[in-house]
């Protein structure tokens, strides 16, 4: 009996399915959504909670979340609008996501502390933090970057290039090297890949670490964007990154998911909100759909269910 | 033969409990190396010390000479010593490819060789003769797969010392063979394996050298060709085997529980019974029979049974029908120990204390202060021998036989009349079994009956007063446990016709 099994690749391709029937719908339905305008929109508009949540689910994978990466977002944009160099504002943002990490790293893997006790503690600190950097929004961004964020290549938006290269890395970090493998082996079992000789304390750290690196790259994105730093732009992306990945067909016990569903998820959030925008419904109206669909997403499939 | 590893004077404690204290052992090269005892004797542990999985806590080991000191398998693995675990240590959500090659995975440059990893990994399962693709999830293998996939893995590492924990538990006869013949030429090849086995013929076909173990402790080591299974299961024992049973009750006196009106559902009608004060029964038969719904009915835990059950206790009595969960049977002095102690039985991260008091607190009024009853559980404790570091410490540090006397206090501390018991010693090794069986002796020569089923016959017959055979559901035959073979039951067991039914004499 030799299945080719995709192992571990639990609910993405429902929500790759959701994702292309929310897309025929809103096009069969609504002729504005199908102007390349607003899909454009819509790509450049989803790419922040893609790049945190490709960082997210390699957290994820490994039965852990971050909460801290909102903060870590708005600790970008206020560096790199305070420092106004894009260089140094960039490389100290990195400086700070790798502190940032080795701190949620080690809380969780060397000292137990629960992921969610660890991550929200060191994000309400860092948004402390914040608030003494950048009380109010303001301050000013190179135009370099603001250009680099909103600007277009052959017509298409380079927010959609940040999403592509952010996606490759995430990639070949989860599906083509050793650290990927060993990610999926902790979330499948600690106790195991530590007995096949996996460090898991190591690798934990190193993907809190990851983590924060992508949500200061969604950061660095966003500064450019709004083209100044906002203490509280990051805010919900905490919640949402997690949201996303959980949509995108990933469980939270780890182990099983992958990045595919995480862009259908973090697509799908963007969709929701623009077509709810489409059909004319109260912008208030959306964060209820959007805690139905996760737990819709979370309710359909069964715990612990491996492999399929 | 040269001795290519060697371990001396190895300790190692768990919570204050030393579960290896000053075992030396040396593996040679060309041999097959048997590490017997018996369930908790420290044979695990002295093999992941080697293995790399833990450190001693005192003790050296020395690999061709040299003094090593492992921090994981994977630096054991390195220096030649592969370790072929029990089935449960592949990682479920990887492919068998992966698992296989975890944390020593081939590269091409930065990333994952996924290929070469696939070739080699077809090549592994191929010379145990497992058909399973490279690429299937570990999750979708039966156990016996998984064992398979374990071994592959353990032989394909370039190794000289070759652990094997219990390899043959979860193959059928043709895997084992195949793997014995893996074995002989891997000791052919000059190789030293170490193997944990409870297996008498295994031990005596394969392995020229024997290791004991006891209570953590050296036994000796033995040229197997000295020994025979007698002699090797006496000094894992360390006493002789027919001492486990504790002696027959002289007198059955009046009955203590009696059984009417029994149903295991619809037309599932069960003949009545009784036990004795004093009395140990046992329903035996072939396996899933039924056994176990009359013991669940009797407890109130079997949604489709019913009975009526008469307690005849010192100058009272008592009618009630047992139903709706266990607290009425136990309100009538009847406890019910589950075989699956550890989801069932035990609350496994509360302590030894709360365990055996848990049934005590269940008579307090719900609003009452908890109380800790220090004495009642040092008294239970001395009078189980419970081994543990103290009284708080929690179950699941306990081993199997421990766990089973705290069960087995909890009804004693609540001073019950009747104890119902799936599998009275299951997974306890034989010292506690024979601790266990005294307790249920001494709980019925005070008044006390116990109604019991068990797998092993040889447990039916040596604990019980009096064998029930069940079969189909229905109760075939009664009869004195004395002098009964294992033969009789089990042709009680298969023969329903009706000539046979004047064997069973009707109580009541």
């Amino acid at each position: 009996m030799n299945i080719r099994l995709p192992a571990r690749t639990g609910g993405q391709y429902a929500a790759l399915g959701l994702l292309v029937v929310a897309v025929a719908a809103l096009s069969v339905g609504f002729q504005d959504f199908r102007t390349s305008g607003n899909i454009e929109n819509l790509l450049v508009q989803a790419t922040p909670l893609l790049i945190v949540a490709i960082g997210q689910t390699l957290v994820v994978l490994t039965n852990g979340l971050d909460l801290s990466v909102g903060a870590m977002i708005s600790l970008t944009t206020a560096i790199i609008a305070v420092t106004g160099s894009p260089l140094a504002g960039v490389a100290l943002s990195l400086g700070a996501a790798v502190v940032l990490g080795v701190v949620n790293g080690v809380g969780v893997a060397r000292f137990k502390v629960h992921p969610i006790i660890m991550t929200l503690a060191t994000a309400t600190l860092l948004q402390g933090v914040v608030l003494v950097i950048l009380p109010t929004p303001g301050g000013a961004v190179a135009v370099g970057l603001v250009h680099a964020a909103n600007g277009e290549l052959l017509g298409i938006p380079l927010a959609i290039l940040w999403s592509g290269l952010a996606l490759l890395v995430g990639a070949l970090l989860l599906h083509k090297s050793r650290f990927g493998l060993h990610l999926y082996s902790i979330g499948g079992g600690a106790d195991n890949a530590k007995l096949a000789g996996v460090h898991v304390t190591r690798t934990l750290i190193a993907s809190y670490v990851v983590c924060a690196l992508f949500a200061a790259l969604a950061g660095v994105f966003m500064a450019g964007r709004i083209s100044s730093g906002d203490p509280w732009v990051g805010a919900s992306y905490g919640l949402d990154s997690i949201a996303a990945v959980a949509v995108g067909g990933t469980q939270l016990i780890g182990g099983i998911g992958g990045l595919l569903g995480t862009a259908c998820g973090a697509l799908l959030l963007g969709l929701i909100g623009n077509g709810l925008n489409l059909m004319q419904v109260d912008p208030f109206f959306l964060p209820v759909v959007n805690g139905s669909l996760l737990l819709l997403a979370v309710c359909l499939r069964r715990r612990k269910e491996l492999g399929l | 033969m040269s001795v290519l590893v060697q371990g001396t004077g190895l300790c190692k404690a768990y919570e204050g409990v030393q579960s290896l204290a000053d075992v030396s052992i040396a593996g040679r090269a060309g041999s097959i190396h048997a590490v017997t005892g018996e369930n908790g004797a420290g044979k695990s542990t002295l093999m992941k010390i080697i293995a790399g999985v833990i450190r001693p806590s005192a003790g050296q080991v020395t690999l061709r000479g040299k003094a090593v000191d492992f921090s994981s398998p994977l630096d054991a693995l390195k220096a030649g010593i592969s370790t072929v675990f029990q089935e449960f240590s592949l990682v479920s959500n990887l492919t068998v490819a992966e698992t296989m090659f975890l944390a020593h995975e081939p590269r091409k440059g930065l990333f994952l060789d996924r290929p070469e990893m696939e070739r080699r990994a077809a090549l592994a399962l191929a010379e145990v003769g497992l058909d399973v693709h490279p690429r299937r999830a570990v999750s979708s293998l039966t156990v016996a797969e998984q064992q398979s996939v374990e071994i592959a893995k353990g032989l394909m590492a370039e190794a000289d010392i070759f652990i094997f924990d219990e390899p043959t538990a979860a193959l059928n006869t043709n895997e084992v063979a195949r793997l014995e013949r893996i074995l002989l030429s891997l000791r052919d090849q000059g190789k030293c394996i170490f193997y944990i086995s409870h297996r008498m013929p295994e031990i005596f076909e394969l392995c020229d050298t024997a290791t004991v173990l006891k209570d953590g402790r050296l036994v000796g080591t033995y040229p197997t060709a000295e020994l025979d299974a007698d002699r090797l299961l006496s000094l894992m024992v360390g006493r002789e085997v027919e001492a486990l049973y504790p002696p027959r009750a002289d007198v059955t006196g009046e009955n203590l529980m009696t059984v009417t009106g029994m149903h295991l559902g619809k037309n599932r009608k069960v003949k009545n019974f009784a036990l004795g004060r004093g009395e140990i029964v046992a329903l035996a038969g072939l396996e899933g029979q039924g056994q176990r719904e009359i013991i669940r009915t009797l407890a109130g835990l079997e949604p489709d049974g019913s009975a009526t059950v008469r307690i005849d206790g010192a100058g009272s009595s008592c009618v009630f029908r047992p139903s709706g969960g266990s607290a009425r049977s136990l309100r009538h002095g009847i406890a019910f120990m589950p075989e699956d102690r550890k989801s069932e039985g035990l609350y496994l991260g509360l302590s030894v204390q709360d365990n055996l008091t848990l049934g005590v607190h269940q008579k307090q009024p719900m609003y009452g202060i908890a109380r800790g009853f220090p004495s009642l559980v040092k008294k239970l404790a001395e009078r189980l021998r419970i081994r543990t570091a103290s009284v708080r410490t929690t179950v699941l540090s306990l081993s199997g036989g421990n766990q089973q006397k705290v069960m087995l206090g909890r009804w004693l501390a609540v001073e019950a009349s009747v104890l119902l018991i799936e599998e009275p010693t299951r997974g306890v090794d034989v010292g506690a079994k024979a601790e266990i069986y005294n307790v249920l002796r001494e709980f019925c020569a005070k008044g006390g009956a116990v109604l019991f089923c068990s797998r092993e016959l040889p447990e039916v017959i040596g604990l019980a007063d009096r064998v029930l055979v069940v079969s189909d559901g229905q109760i075939v035959a009664d009869r004195p446990a004395e002098g009964l073979s294992e033969e009789s039951i089990l042709q009680a067991a298969m023969n329903r016709s009706p000539d046979s039914q004047p064997v069973i004499t009707e109580p009541v």
